[in-house]
């Protein structure tokens, strides 16, 4: 029995489809959900800041879609983020870290690291659009990588300056000793704190 | 026996007794079933004789209720509805498919005018009556389509306002001075598009042609206004922060506006190209008779060569979009390139690499077509062995999935050997040996039945040879190069590459015409001697075609993840999380195959045009003819059809 050429077509045309669908069956499935709002809470420690930054970093801000960390050789598409607090002290002669992550935030064309392209968003507009305070736990985050962090919910920089602190009287509140709940998650939930505890001293970037 | 006669007696009179007591029972049991239903109906309750001065019978109670609700609702205020729920499949699945069929056949309705008065201009220019009732044989498949376009666009339209109307409210205000222009060069496409086809024959020749540049013109510049639209939800210009409108020009004229006009515009002839080829191919496969035969042949050649012809600078056009995305935002490249979407890629590298296979078989068959065509033959095999490895490169992936002994073992998700050619460096080379093979392909193609008869043709080959060689070269020492350095240099080494690429295939090209003007035939081309597997092919490569482009349309949407207008109208809706590679293809599955049951449908309403007219038993002798030719069927080569001109 012959077969039509119209039924070899269809059939040609279904197979071909099925094997496409196939393929697209075979490599990584994941789900894309939109990014999940971090709550804050006034009262976060530093320790809980480092937890909070970490989680928006890796979630909301997309940070590791372009930087990666520990990546020790091979093309770097942006800056690998090991050991960057140690950097951020003095990459920018009159910088603190945490003015100088703040700014690498804030107004990223500013200063590009030598050897890389401009590429990084505006953190605090959309896409992105972290809030002050998210930006905060962030920069907490990236103290803790190769430094101690210091920042807290009242530390002011250039571009922030917590409700009730003095515009341009940053550091209107010294640091309290972050380390008197470390390991304490936003929710309360003990847990082990990747962060060492803040020293009581004021906050870097405070000025 | 008498103790059973006993028992009898006792027996019946439990009954006697029993009867009237289960009788009894039931009745009390529908008593108070009855008082149990009576209870549970409304009745006023009881009130003392002062506490019933505002006794509101029950009717008049439920009266002032309804007119209570009345009057709440005649002062509900108007609130805009931010998202519709669409049943079954839900809102973004039915925009998507919807838009997706829109696209294919406006695709297909641009595509197919662009080709259709190349070849006309050709056949007025040469002369040669074959040449126009091909282009006519291609624009009769444009008015079913046009209708369908028209259709899945106005349904898209008003699902947009359905489904999402305060998104599509937003990009109306934002657009509203191009919605005039564009329902007039709509306007204008039917008025030229109509015309042209029914005008065939009709008018000058120049004037005829002239038709076909406005429809041409005017279908472009539509796709251009909608283009706009579209990517202004990708990369948004010309609006403050929160999203008001500031320059409807600088909306309009967008980081990938102009990229995806240039994509869509080449990738359009190439789809527009292959499915006029499976068209021709299907009627191939019907034919009875030689001659029908000889004609489709052809016809699926031009198709095919069209669709490659245009496919081949494509990934060039891809570069510049890509570079383009990534210079509106590098976290949306990233996201493209490096994150969700990057399987997407590999998925792509096999419809790419099936493309370039089975165009390069199509015409390795094509050869078999033209006399004396067994020298070159014995090429082939090292074309196959180069587009294999091509495609295999391309389609590695950089992280390869594997169990957990396995990720152990290659101490990480990236083979130690194969993890080399999962980066750009190595697909870069590969996309690019692809294009120059195929190419090549059409080179041993063209000179099948011929030998250049210039004097200078040692040389001429000789430098067709040495450009192949260096372009080749470069491709490969700046792939190997892009190892050694940097990502800012290696993203900058892929221009000199398609340069030389572009380059070596101008100047081959060029080189090629001169050098066989005027050539010696060894053989002549029999057309409509191709196997039948060679027509499969051209189906099997439209097909492809359909399936790649709702592919990158899926990439090119679903980039934006959670955001209508990426960075300023954020998607609230149920949908808005993206979903898994394996569904999208599904999706674009489903929309490929409904695509092809409407465009065998298109294909069957164009070949109703050559069955003869419907006639009664009676009067069916001194009717009976064919509709499109008053001698044969209207593709004869040699005498001109009712639409071919005679000038």
């Amino acid at each position: 029995m012959t077969i039509p050429h119209p039924l070899r077509v269809g059939a040609l045309v279904l197979a071909s489809t099925f094997f496409y669908t196939y393929v697209g069956q075979m490599v990584p499935q994941k789900e894309v959900l939109p990014p999940q709002e971090t709550v804050i809470a006034a009262n976060l420690t530093t320790a809980d800041m480092v937890m909070v930054g970490q989680e928006v970093m890796n979630g909301k801000g997309l940070c590791f879609t372009c930087h990666t960390l520990g990546k020790t050789e091979g093309p770097f598409r942006f800056p690998d983020l090991s050991g960057v607090d140690v950097r951020a002290m003095t990459r920018v002669p009159g910088l603190s870290d945490v003015d100088y992550f703040a700014q690498s935030l804030y107004e990223p064309e500013k200063f590009i690291v030598p050897g890389f392209n401009p590429g990084m968003p505006v953190i605090n507009k959309p896409p992105i659009g972290l809030t002050d305070q998210e930006i905060l736990c962030v920069i907490a985050y990236l103290q803790s990588l190769g430094g101690t962090p210091t920042v807290t919910l009242q530390t002011s920089h250039q571009y922030y300056t917590p409700p009730g602190a003095a515009p341009g009287a940053p550091g209107a509140a010294p640091a309290p000793a972050a380390g008197s709940a470390p390991g304490v998650a936003p929710g309360g939930a003990p847990t082990a704190a990747p962060a060492p505890t803040a020293p009581a001293a004021p906050a870097k970037g405070t000025r | 026996m008498t103790n059973g006669v006993m028992n009898g007696a006792i027996n019946r009179k439990m009954l006697f007794i029993l009867g009237p007591l289960t009788v009894l029972v039931m009745f009390g049991a529908v008593v108070w079933m009855a008082s149990q239903l009576m209870s549970r109906e409304y009745r006023d309750p009881y009130r003392v004789p002062s506490a019933t001065v505002d006794a509101t019978p029950r009717t008049e109670g439920l009266a002032a209720e309804r007119a209570d609700a009345e009057t709440k609702a005649k002062a509900t205020p108007y609130a805009e509805v931010e998202y519709r729920t669409f049943p079954i499949v839900g809102s973004r699945v039915a925009i998507w498919a919807v838009a997706e069929l829109h696209l294919l056949f406006a695709a297909f309705v641009l595509a197919v005018p662009i080709f259709a008065i190349i070849i006309e201009v050709i056949g007025y220019k040469t002369g040669d009556q074959r040449y126009d009732r091909l282009a006519y044989e291609f624009t009769k498949l444009l008015s079913t389509s046009f209708s369908l376009t028209a259709t899945f666009g106005a349904c898209l339209t008003f699902m947009l306002i359905i489904l999402y109307p305060k998104f599509t409210n937003y990009l109306m205000s934002v657009f509203s001075p191009t919605f005039l222009p564009y329902v007039l060069l709509f306007f204008f496409e039917a008025f030229f598009l109509y015309t042209y086809y029914y005008g065939w024959g009709k008018f000058h020749p120049l004037v005829h042609i002239g038709l076909g540049l406005g429809l041409n013109l005017v279908g472009t510049a539509i796709m251009m206004i909608a283009n706009a639209w579209v990517t202004f939800m990708t990369s948004p210009a010309g609006i403050s922060d929160q999203g008001a409108v500031l320059s409807v020009r600088d909306a309009i004229y967008n980081y990938t506006w102009m990229p995806i006009n240039i994509h869509r515009f080449i990738a359009n002839i190439a789809f527009g190209g292959s499915v006029a080829g499976a068209y021709a191919a299907f009627k191939f496969l019907q034919a009875e008779t030689d001659e029908e035969r000889a004609h489709y042949d052809w016809m699926g050649y031009i198709g095919n060569f069209v669709a490659i012809s245009a496919f081949l600078p494509l990934p060039f056009a891809g570069y510049y979009l890509a570079k383009e995305i990534y210079a509106f935002s590098q976290t949306l490249g990233l996201t493209m390139m490096g994150g969700a979407f990057s399987w997407l890629f590999i998925v792509q590298a096999v419809l790419i690499g099936n493309l370039f296979l089975a165009a390069n078989y199509y015409l390795w068959l094509g050869m078999g077509r033209v006399e004396g065509a067994q020298p070159l033959q014995k090429f082939i095999k090292y074309l196959l062995v180069g587009i294999t490895l091509c495609f295999a490169v391309w389609a590695t992936p950089r992280s390869i999935i594997a169990t957990v002994s396995e990720l152990r073992a290659m101490g990480g998700g990236t083979h130690p050997i194969l993890g080399y050619f999962g980066v750009m460096s190595a697909k870069n080379t590969a996309v690019n040996m692809l294009i120059l093979t195929t190419f090549m392909s059409f080179l041993l193609y063209r000179r099948t039945g011929k030998v250049a008869a210039v004097a200078w043709a040692k040389k001429g080959h000789a430098a067709q040879l040495t450009i192949f060689a260096a372009a080749a070269f470069i491709v490969i020492f700046l792939g190997v190069y892009g190892y050694f350095v940097e990502a800012t240099v290696r993203i900058a080494l892929s221009v000199p590459q398609v340069s030389s690429v572009l380059f070596a295939m101008v100047a081959i090209t060029a080189i090629d015409v001169f050098l066989f003007r005027g050539a010696k035939k060894t053989g002549e081309v029999r057309w409509g001697r191709m196997p039948v597997v060679s027509q499969y092919v051209l189906i099997f490569i439209a097909v492809t075609f359909t399936w790649l482009m709702g592919l990158m349309g899926y990439i090119r949407s679903g980039l934006r993840q959670h955001w209508h207008v990426y960075g300023v109208i954020r998607d609230t809706s149920v949908d808005a999380f993206t979903p898994t590679i394996g569904f999208a293809t599904q999706v674009v599955s489903v929309t490929v195959l409904l695509f092809f049951g409407l465009i065998g449908f298109v294909f069957w309403i164009t070949s109703l045009h050559d069955k003869p007219d419907f006639v009664a038993e009676t009067d069916r002798e001194p009717k009976a003819r064919r509709h499109g030719s008053e001698l044969s069927p209207k593709f004869a080569l040699e005498a001109p059809g009712e639409h071919g001109r005679t000038s």
